[in-house]
């Protein structure tokens, strides 16, 4: 309504002890938390029924929503290693997507079924390649925040 | 699956997903019927994953029916999540959360249905 517009994230919960920014990151772990959900239920469905079909595509797709999953909680959480831990899974992705992407391309034999990243994420809306560079812009543009809120770990 | 409530579905998930992307357009926060939107979409939702695995259960094959089951019950879970980040994040980020989990529930909606036609077609 009328009297929530333009509000600034100052009107947070002020028992939030997230460092700033939280908007992007907010939206970044709603990105993350989808696609660790969809590539490891995909994982696990691929494994559980038909693991012999394509035993690559599927373990993949099951390691690219563990990375998922890490990158998650390195966003969600606060702690010492929470950087390192999102800066190291979103820097997997982005290796993993631009890997696979190229792979899938060339050599279509191993990737003969899709993971989430097979084709740069052309299943997922090309979301998956578009993802880690978000997410390394947005640690990019955020290190050193948690040396200057020390409270922040 | 009933087809009109997933056509439903899918145009309410849209439409959520256009309103509150005008909305972080705008730089703005949710608003309380765009929160009452997405309680109704995911109780739409409800009844769909509800009415589908009763159909399941009934009878009706399926090529995919796992994955068809994981979309089911997964397809409940972006709205939740987007809805409580629009609600602690008062900012246009808050908004942009809720449109994509918006869109994401359009999308999965789109591929249950072709999970459903192409098993019982």
């Amino acid at each position: 309504m009328a009297d929530l517009s333009e509000t600034g994230r100052d009107t947070a919960d002020p028992t939030e002890d997230d460092s700033p920014p939280t908007g992007p990151r907010r939206l970044l772990i709603s990105l993350y938390a989808i696609f660790a959900l969809a590539a490891t239920a995909r994982g696990i469905v691929q494994i559980a029924t038909k693991f012999d079909e394509a035993p690559v595509a599927y373990a993949l797709s099951l390691f690219s929503g563990v990375v998922y999953i890490c990158a998650t909680i390195g966003l969600l959480t606060n702690r010492r290693w929470s950087r390192p831990l999102a800066w190291a899974a979103v820097g997997t992705e982005m290796v993993g997507v631009v890997t696979i992407g190229i792979a899938s391309i060339i050599d279509a034999d191993v990737f003969p079924h899709d993971t989430v990243w097979s084709r740069f994420g052309a299943g997922y809306g090309y979301v998956p390649v578009i993802l880690p560079v978000l997410g390394l812009m947005w640690l990019w543009q955020t290190r050193g925040t948690t040396e200057q809120h020390p409270t922040a770990r | 699956m009933i087809q009109g409530l997933a056509i439903g579905v899918l145009a309410a998930g849209l439409l959520l997903g256009a309103w509150t992307g005008i909305h972080a357009y705008r730089r703005r926060p949710t608003t309380d019927a765009q929160m009452v939107g997405a309680i109704v979409l995911e109780a739409a939702l409800l009844v769909q994953t509800a009415i589908a695995i009763g159909k399941l259960v009934g009878g009706a094959e399926l090529d995919e029916s796992v994955t068809f089951v994981a979309y089911s019950i997964g397809i409940l879970l972006p709205l939740p999540l987007g809805f409580y980040l629009a609600r602690i994040e008062r900012t246009r980020w808050g908004s942009l959360s809720l449109c994509f989990t918006a869109v994401v529930v359009a999308v999965m909606t789109l591929r249950l249905m072709q999970l459903w036609q192409a098993g019982s077609g």
